[in-house]
């Protein structure tokens, strides 16, 4: 391979360009201080008798005593209060493209400051960032990385938005909600990369200071949340309906599994569902599987499976559907639904050409849902 | 077939300060291990539960802070126990989850080559296998302390009841050998409490399981409520994990019904993996399959 084909590959796989400021794992025998963790209290719970608390931010509706965390591992209950330990506590900060989240429809060819605290309010038996979301936060290395700091951190790295991801942000909620609040008065976009297992009042909270919402839906079937995710569907497909309706821009992806959630009649009926609720110009990622953390037993998705979803998607009346995690395939790229021609060409995360001006297809000027610049 | 459990209880154990009289703890101790396995000694009795060339794990339950967890002088009465069977203290390690539990429930930290050790996982050099284990429900990453640094182990959990898992004892009491017990709450802890007890590094290194129920929390743990604590003055004791689990279950359940609670049952929260446990052919869990020892010193 020539020198300028690997660069630009590896570019596109997300190797070179991105720019590490933290590892994304790190060595467990190195254990955090515990009087390190944070303690803030936390948002969006009810103290109960007896100095029990219930939490109210994700449909688990933990209920806990004294000296208890909840499923997610992050949230305390000390003596009554309860508080989360990972404010301000960053265990992952990178510079993403924003392709990578994936966000196709939002601001292109732009970074995104990424960060993420520890742990997750599901158990997804395919998780590719296990070692971050399914620890508890003194399991591994984090620096304080307080609310103020990340907005600088993105200013100074040229980053037009912060994304909150690779874990799960709703579990470090109040970090993120009060980043998001300091990025905007600096004109920095927001953007969270969810499995959207969330309460509706908190959710709606959040989507006042986001700009951008990437909703990771894993199934559409409940039989696949009890299993796989340890986690319940319909709060996610209802969180999905009121970021549509939001003012932040939302794609989804749907990681297509061998056997376990590919099938035809779920993907149609997903899809719509999809247009019903929402419409047709919501984007919709097909994400290839690779075998990760309790899934290894079975193979990477036959890229003809993806092609069959698209297309079954496509049928469906949905006008952005792409396929990810198969870097140069053409699924990735945008299509007018219109005129039909390439209007966003990609290579992985690199954008080989765009033919969009203003919102608008420079081929037959139709809009582009998205925000574009 | 059935299996054995010893209920030893000790009158005046505790003092007006709610001290342990250590003459009584160890009589009990004394009493327990001989009733469990028949020999006249000490020292026989632990030869007959023990490899007593390898290290032992004594795994505690600090959780609760002061007032509700196993308490220093009850593990380590219990260790002295095991270094009159014949093993030496530098193989005895008294473990949990982290220095800052084992401190707060009064334990000085220990980690030297020649005495008892206490310590956490989280102490340097220490903290958990870099590989998950995966096993039916479970996938975890278990403490290097369990995995590698002992060959045999010992439960000894404080008995209490618990809002989502009915009781924790004995079996329960190993979810603080992994990285990540808040997954397995759900459902009322079934069956991940069974499997985790079922994985190969606590099944084929289990020998013995000592219930501290000295104090019992009945109702509202596992955090401690002094008005539905009960200074019981126990020990539960057997070799069989699931019939010590059942046993103390029982004993919550007596305690529950005394002071006019409702049954954990009727609560839609009864501890439904001892049966699991028992259907994996971890131990027995019902009254016709154990023989139930009780002794009052």
């Amino acid at each position: 391979m020539k020198r300028r084909h690997f660069l630009k590959f590896s570019a596109a796989m997300g190797l070179s360009p991105k720019k590490r400021l933290l590892p994304l794992t790190s060595d467990l025998y190195a254990f955090s201080n515990t009087s390190n963790l944070s303690q803030v209290e936390a948002k969006y719970y009810q103290k109960l008798a007896d100095r029990e608390i219930e939490c109210r931010l994700c449909p688990r509706f933990c209920k806990l005593g004294d000296k208890e965390r909840g499923y997610c591992g992050v949230r305390e209950n000390r003596g009554g209060t309860y508080y989360t330990l990972v404010y301000g506590k960053a265990c992952a900060v990178h510079v993403d493209p924003i392709e990578k989240k994936p966000l196709f429809h939002f601001l292109p060819q732009t970074g995104a400051l990424s960060i993420a605290s520890a742990g997750c309010n599901v158990n997804c038996k395919f998780c590719q960032n296990w070692e971050i979301s399914q620890v508890r936060p003194e399991q591994i290395t984090h620096i304080d990385l307080p609310p103020e700091s990340v907005v600088r951190s993105a200013q100074k790295n040229n980053c037009p938005s912060i994304a909150y991801t690779y874990s799960e942000p709703v579990v470090f909620y109040e970090y993120m909600y009060d980043t998001c609040v300091k990025a905007r008065n600096k004109g920095i976009k927001n953007v969270m990369v969810t499995g959207a297992h969330i309460n509706p009042e908190p959710f709606e909270d959040l989507l006042k200071v986001l700009d951008g919402v990437k909703i990771d839906l894993k199934a559409f079937d409940q039989d696949f949340y009890t299993k796989y995710v340890r986690g319940e569907l319909q709060p996610v497909l209802d969180a999905i309906v009121t970021a549509s309706q939001s003012q932040a821009w939302l794609e989804i992806v749907y990681l297509v599994i061998p056997t376990l959630n590919d099938k035809v009649s779920e993907i149609r009926r997903m899809c719509q569902w999809i247009q019903k609720e929402i419409g047709p110009d919501i984007p919709l990622h097909f994400s290839r599987f690779y075998p990760s953390y309790l899934m290894k037993n079975l193979p990477p998705t036959p890229i003809s499976t993806m092609e069959k979803l698209k297309h079954t998607a496509q049928q469906q009346g949905l006008h952005y559907v792409y396929i990810g995690n198969i870097p140069g395939h053409e699924g990735e790229n945008t299509i007018c639904p219109q005129c039909k021609n390439t209007i966003v060409k990609r290579l992985g995360y690199l954008i080989e050409n765009i033919h969009i001006t203003d919102g608008r297809c420079d081929f037959c000027g139709l809009q582009i849902p998205g925000l574009w610049s | 077939m059935s299996s054995q459990v010893i209920i030893i209880r000790a009158k005046d154990l505790f003092d007006s300060n709610r001290d342990i009289n250590s003459v009584q703890l160890t009589r009990l101790f004394q009493k327990g291990f001989e009733l469990l396995t028949g020999a006249q000694t000490i020292t026989d009795s632990i030869k007959t539960l023990f490899d007593t060339r390898t290290k032992i794990g004594i795994k505690i339950n600090t959780i609760g802070g002061r007032q509700i967890s196993t308490r220093p002088e009850v593990s380590l009465c219990l260790a002295r126990h095991l270094t009159k069977g014949g093993i030496r203290e530098k193989n005895i390690i008294i473990w949990d989850r982290t220095n800052r539990e084992l401190r707060s429930a009064g334990y000085s930290l220990k980690i030297n080559q020649s005495g008892i050790n206490i310590f956490g996982t989280d102490s340097n050099a220490v903290g958990y296998d870099k590989n998950l284990t995966a096993h039916r429900s479970i996938g975890s990453r278990f403490s290097v302390i369990q995995s590698r640094l002992i060959s045999q182990s010992i439960s000894m959990a404080i008995l209490k009841d618990h809002g989502l898992a009915g009781i924790t004892a004995g079996m329960k009491n190993y979810f603080g050998s992994i990285h990540n017990p808040n997954k397995y709450h759900d459902f009322n802890c079934d069956p991940f409490v069974a499997d985790l007890f079922d994985t190969p590094v606590i099944k084929t290194k289990h020998r013995l399981t000592v219930i501290d129920a000295l104090t019992v929390q009945f109702h509202k743990g596992p955090a401690f409520h002094s008005q539905w604590a009960e200074d019981y003055g126990a020990l539960i004791m057997s070799t069989d994990p699931v019939a010590a689990d059942y046993s103390s279950w029982m004993l919550i359940e007596k305690l529950r019904k005394q002071h006019g609670l409702p049954t954990l049952s009727e609560e839609q929260r009864e501890p439904v993996y001892i049966n699991t446990a028992a259907r994996l052919g971890l131990g027995f869990a019902e009254s016709l399959n154990i023989r139930i020892i009780k002794k009052e010193i």
